[in-house]
């Protein structure tokens, strides 16, 4: 009995523990920012048309980093060859090769598509459409992706869906939020409005902002805005300004200030914002 | 610089005919629509409420009357003069139509053409 218990224990805490440690590193430790492992759904020519600032630099696509991409197309050509399975595919806006690299281990699992005949519903045919999720990669000058996953797409709203949904993140990187009145609203209103206010903000402090609170976001809109000397703004002046406790406002201030979006002047209640 | 084939409606074939005033690099399309009619080696889709459009079919094209079909090919004149039609250089079956809403095209074909930098290239 009490044999049992106990291993029972140091398999479930113990190993479980180890475990989760184990899966965390290979997404974590590899990349030098958390902040680039977003998924943007793209069209194949605004992946031709991704620029990168200097040679090994994350691509941008309306000035945002992209890492990972998604789109969706016709495969016009399937070559496999032992350690991969090239294909080429077209939405419509231009064509980009996909590089699945073929797992030794999980060779013949359904992941791949070998063509001889199968399960049809899960291969990736000639001409058909299939969903591609990868990261944009190069190689002399060549510009193709290094594929996580192809998989068959069947239903025609998700081929739609997709074209929309491009256009949709694409509006929101140029032009900001959808309904943002302006600049001026965005940072009251909650939710996305906030979010999309960011939009707005310095480059660099755009992705520290994202991680703030509400409020945060709210008194750097207002160190932003308001009109202030090179001291910026006392902490009781912006409460009274935003109609807040002070205790709020202090502890939204120094959220800002450990994120480093801004800064203590003349006392340690009175901050402007950092601009680099 | 890759083929494009931009996503349209029939009231924008004029658009995309050879002969049009705009010098267009392309004339190769996508157009979606139902298979309402078989002729040999014509068929008609029906594209929602936006009217049909004639096909000039591929001898290997295989089409199935009342499927939803999407078709890439290029605007050209009909045989006997009756305006426009597509002459077919591939097409994908969708299955049946009533699986998709075609006004969620119209949607597409208008995003494309209204935020055209990211999905074709200026003419």
């Amino acid at each position: 009995m009490d044999g049992g218990y106990n291993n029972y224990n140091s398999f479930g805490g113990g190993g479980g523990g180890f475990m989760a440690g184990e899966t965390n590193s290979p997404s974590g430790g590899k990349t030098d920012n958390r902040d680039n492992k977003t998924l943007r759904p793209v069209t194949v020519k605004q992946i031709a048309d991704a620029t990168s600032p200097y040679p090994e630099a994350p691509y941008q696509i309306d000035g945002a980093e992209v890492n990972n991409v998604l789109f969706v197309g016709q495969v016009r050509n399937i070559s496999s060859q032992s350690t991969n399975i090239t294909y080429k595919i077209d939405d419509g806006t231009g064509e980009i090769e996909v590089k699945k690299w073929v797992d030794s281990a999980t060779g013949d699992s359904m992941d791949t598509d070998e063509k001889g005949p199968g399960d049809g519903k899960m291969e990736v045919v000639l001409n058909g459409y299939a969903r591609v999720f990868g990261a944009i990669k190069s190689f002399a000058n060549k510009r193709y992706i290094g594929a996580h996953s192809v998989r068959p797409m069947t239903n025609i709203n998700e081929l739609h869906c997709h074209l929309l949904e491009a256009t949709a993140v694409h509006l929101f990187f140029t032009r900001g939020p959808p309904g943002g009145a302006g600049a001026g609203g965005n940072a009251a209103a909650g939710g996305d409005a906030v979010m999309g206010g960011a939009e707005d903000y310095g480059g660099g402090q755009n992705k520290a902002l994202l991680s703030v609170s509400p409020l945060a976001k709210k008194i750097y809109h207002l160190l932003k805005t308001e009109p202030q000397d090179d001291a910026g703004m006392e902490l009781q002046h912006i409460a009274s300004k935003l109609n807040l406790p002070t205790m709020d406002v202090a502890r939204a201030g120094e959220e800002l200030l450990n994120a480093g979006i801004i800064f203590s002047t003349m006392n340690e209640h009175t901050w402007a914002i950092l601009e680099y | 610089m890759s083929l494009q084939t931009p996503r349209i409606l029939p009231s924008h074939l004029n658009a995309f005919h050879p002969s049009s005033s705009g010098q267009r690099s392309t004339h190769t399309i996508r157009i979606l629509g139902t298979v309402s009619a078989l002729r040999g080696d014509h068929a008609t889709i029906t594209c929602g409420k936006n009217g049909d459009v004639t096909l000039i079919l591929k001898p290997d094209s295989h089409l199935q009357m009342g499927k939803l079909i999407e078709v890439v090919g290029k605007v050209t004149d009909l045989d006997d003069g009756q305006g426009l039609g597509v002459r077919v250089l591939g097409t994908t079956d969708w299955g049946n139509p009533a699986d998709s809403d075609y006004r969620t095209y119209e949607q597409v074909v208008e995003a494309t053409h209204r935020f055209k930098s990211i999905f074709y290239d200026a003419e």
